[in-house]
């Protein structure tokens, strides 16, 4: 029952997403006929362009068409790039870059977030502590894109170590894909960082507060153990909560990163789609980046009764 | 020991991340970056610029444009012109061949010619409108005009007058099949698209690379990082804002021209106070173009005084000295057209596009000396194409318009009626005199008919011409062969790596 609920809220929301979009780009001035013409349009070109891209029907007729097709698994064709490329394979192009980057950065900021959020709760008020939530503070600070910009300049104009930018495909150079994501995975992973290390932070120093942990000192366990097992296990369970929120912004938000590194991401995608009024390509990206976003959110639900059994008594 | 094994670890990483961004240049491929993915290659619906300049390498028609904007053969070997300006004769090359192996025909070219000039088919089918038909007669095409139009031969170099087997029409959008120096080896949306030598083109020394691969780079920015990083070899159209980080550059050169595009501040002369002429000239004096290419365009442009480039020297007028920068001059007009204490009134500039916004702000600091106070309003560039350009719900607005060959093509925006006459001028003196240069086959009367037009909008203070904004392509030192074109289209098939 829990599962059938949860399964009928995800597919509404679905909907929703994308009756709201429609919506939102039919609003919109400007339309993709003109776009396409430019400065070169009149009457009789426009209306042509229109007709050969079905944009003379009605509302309520494009949206259904477009239902329609996603139910059959079709996402239908752009009106920007080539008719020749589907939809679905624009998105899925543009997720061999996201889903890297987004898990890159969230598996390097946890990374660091863990043992520096850690190592400030256990001294706290000490000058590491200090130090770290300095850090913390500085790199919730710096803007994405200026840092994004300051890496280019200094590790691969200056350094020459990394690529400044347009990613190879992976099946042609795989290493060079990957050596394209360092930096903006890194600039991503920054923030996140920052945010995470004062989150286990604080869960740390709530729960070394516990009586449990009290009573584990008393019977003389050791202090590594006290606090990697008895703290920071119990810690996380804030911590995948907020890791979880940070990883289905990188999926939407990785788009300035994008845009500075030249990455052909989702973000990068759905952007140029809109200012094209490219309507099914943002349908069907929107409608992608939806499903993944509630999929994260469906399995970080089902991580929590592993991470504290409890919840599975509530279920 | 810990330290060793961390050592070792990073010391590997760095080891993969440097191998995997080693320069792939060699001596017969070149990297070129440009900022937006083409919208497909069929040549009769693909009309956005950057399907066109691309396009130029893998398809032809029977004729093309030359680096200096004149027509020369591509297809068509030869042509005759009947002396009442109606029939044209084109003689096609022999064995020319399609990427997919088969001789092109005379059959073909009256194909895709009688495609392209049918409304029901072709977006560009305005501009043939006055075609009677078109014949293939052996290896000859026959093509006769209801009257004579001597911008005919100029719209068929235009990237839609293209060749293409008609076997292929299908798949053109992704997979175009011409006759061009290039073949299109592979398209990665977003990312890159491959050119690759086409072995059996007609030309025996062209294209001189075996392979040109168009890296997709929207940000500027990483574009020149990537050329000063050698990861790029060639930036076709750079932002004049980002030329002092590759000016100084040892390994790099820039090779620049005027670009065939005229920036301009538009007025709608249809509503007040600027259907006043006086006000217009009152604008025109009050604007300091130098002032303006120095600011915006980092000194990288040719002041105009005209909708037809300096570029297109054959028709160009030189009308800078109509209205020369003289504030005192503009505040007396104002103050006869009764408006001693100036006005106010909306700057709409087109957001996508940092040169004509940077012009337009410098352009309104220039107005508030005279007392015209403009309230600048930055539009997004659909909304600028619906509410200015097709609605004409605007008072003034800068942007750019492209160049044609014929000058035709650019004279007719300003024809009443004209669904491109976004500054709603009217008069009846210039359409007719457009009508007679259309027909007009003595090629002096011609020129002479167009210097007239132009001086009528001058005349009228119609609009404000700015200038034509230098091309700026920046590519690595030892790179020849490259040309910049007064038409939209990148030129490949020259380039070559000196030894």
């Amino acid at each position: 029952m829990y599962w059938a609920k949860k399964l009928a809220s995800m597919l509404f929301t679905l909907l929703l997403v994308s009756v709201l979009t429609f919506l939102a780009l039919f609003l919109l001035p400007g339309d993709p006929a003109m776009l396409i013409l430019g400065t070169e349009a009149d009457a009789r070109s426009l209306e042509l362009v229109r007709n050969q891209l079905g944009l003379d029907q009605p509302i309520t007729t494009q949206y259904l068409n477009w239902l329609k097709g996603v139910l059959q698994g079709d996402f239908g064709e752009s009106y920007t790039f080539s008719r020749g490329y589907s939809i679905a394979k624009l998105v899925a192009c543009a997720l061999h870059v996201t889903i890297p980057l987004a898990a890159g950065a969230i598996v390097l900021s946890l990374a660091f977030a863990i043992p520096l959020g850690t190592l400030a709760a256990g001294r706290r008020g000490g000058t590491l502590d200090k130090i770290i939530l300095f850090f913390a503070q500085a790199g919730l600070s710096i803007p994405a894109f200026w840092l994004g910009i300051l890496a280019i300049q200094f590790f691969a104009v200056y350094l020459g170590w990394f690529p400044p930018g347009n990613m190879p495909r992976w099946a042609a150079d795989p290493l060079g894909a990957a050596a394209s994501l360092v930096l903006p995975a890194v600039v991503l992973a920054l923030p996140r960082t920052a945010v995470l290390t004062r989150i286990v932070r604080t869960a740390m120093l709530e729960t070394l507060q516990e009586d449990y942990i009290r009573t584990a000192r008393g019977k003389g366990v050791a202090e590594s153990t006290v606090i990697f097992k008895h703290g920071l296990s119990n810690a996380l369970i804030a911590t995948s909560t907020v890791a979880g929120i940070q990883l289905i912004q990188l999926v939407a938000g990785t788009v300035v990163v994008e845009q500075v590194f030249s990455l052909p991401g989702l973000g990068r995608l759905i952007l140029s789609a809109v200012l094209l009024r490219d309507l099914p390509l943002v349908q069907g990206a929107v409608f992608v980046g939806t499903a993944i976003v509630l999929t994260v959110n469906f399995l970080l639900d089902c991580l929590y009764p592993i991470l504290d059994p409890r919840i599975k008594e509530v279920w | 020991m810990r330290r060793l094994i961390s050592t070792g670890i990073v010391v590997m990483f760095l080891l993969v991340f440097t191998a995997g961004c080693s320069s792939t240049q060699t001596s017969d491929s070149a990297v070129v970056a440009i900022p937006t993915d083409p919208e497909g290659f069929h040549p009769h619906h693909s009309v956005a610029a950057a399907s066109g300049e691309i396009a130029f390498n893998i398809y032809e028609g029977l004729v093309k444009a030359a680096p200096d904007g004149s027509v020369i053969p591509a297809l068509a070997e030869k042509w005759s012109i009947s002396p009442d300006g109606l029939k044209y004769t084109f003689t096609l090359r022999e064995k020319v061949k399609f990427h997919n192996g088969r001789d092109l025909t005379a059959e073909d070219v009256v194909y895709c010619l009688s495609r392209l000039i049918d409304p029901e088919i072709s977006g560009k089918a305005v501009d043939f409108a006055g075609v009677e038909s078109i014949e293939a007669e052996g290896n000859n095409v026959i093509i006769s005009l209801q009257a004579p139009n001597a911008a005919f031969l100029a719209l068929l170099t235009e990237s839609g007058a293209a060749v293409y087997p008609p076997e292929e029409e299908e798949n053109l959008f992704t997979r175009p099949v011409g006759t061009g120096p290039f073949v299109l080896a592979q398209w990665e949306p977003n990312s890159q698209l491959v050119l690759e030598k086409f072995a059996d083109y007609w030309h025996p020394d062209l294209p001189k690379l075996a392979q040109v691969v168009l890296k997709i780079i929207p940000e500027p920015a990483t574009a020149v990082n990537s050329l000063r990083t050698g990861h790029v070899d060639l930036i076709p159209r750079l932002e004049a804002e980002y030329l002092h980080q590759v000016e100084d550059a040892p390994d790099l050169k820039i090779i620049d021209s005027p670009m065939n595009l005229i920036q301009l501040l538009i007025i709608n002369n249809a509503v007040p106070p600027f259907d006043d002429i006086r006000v217009r000239k009152a604008i025109n004096y009050a604007v300091d173009r130098e002032e303006i290419i120095e600011g915006a365009a980092w000194g990288m442009g040719s002041a105009v005084g005209s909708i037809i480039s300096p570029a297109m020297d054959f028709w160009y007028k030189d009308l800078t000295g109509t209205y020369p920068h003289d504030p005192e001059q503009a505040r007396a007009l104002l103050a006869e057209a009764g408006y001693p204490d100036g006005f106010s009134a909306s700057l709409h500039l087109p957001a996508p596009y940092p040169l004509h916004c940077s012009a337009g702000e410098i352009l309104a600091a220039q107005l508030s000396r005279v007392g015209i106070d403009l309230n600048i309003q930055v539009v997004e560039w659909g909304t600028w194409l619906e509410q200015i350009y097709t609605n004409r719900e605007f008072e003034l607005t800068v942007v750019g318009l492209t160049g044609r060959l014929d000058p035709h093509t650019m004279l007719n925006r300003y024809q009443s009626g004209s669904g491109r006459n976004t500054s709603n001028f009217s008069s009846q003196e210039y359409d007719e005199l457009l009508a007679l240069g259309l027909q007009e086959t003595d090629p002096e009367q011609r020129v002479a008919i167009y210097r007239e037009l132009q001086s009528i909008l001058a005349r009228e203070a119609v609009n404000v011409f700015i200038m034509d904004p230098n091309q700026l392509a920046v590519m690595q030192e030892n790179l020849q062969g490259w040309n910049n074109y007064p038409v939209y289209v990148l030129d490949l098939a020259a380039l070559f790596w000196a030894k």
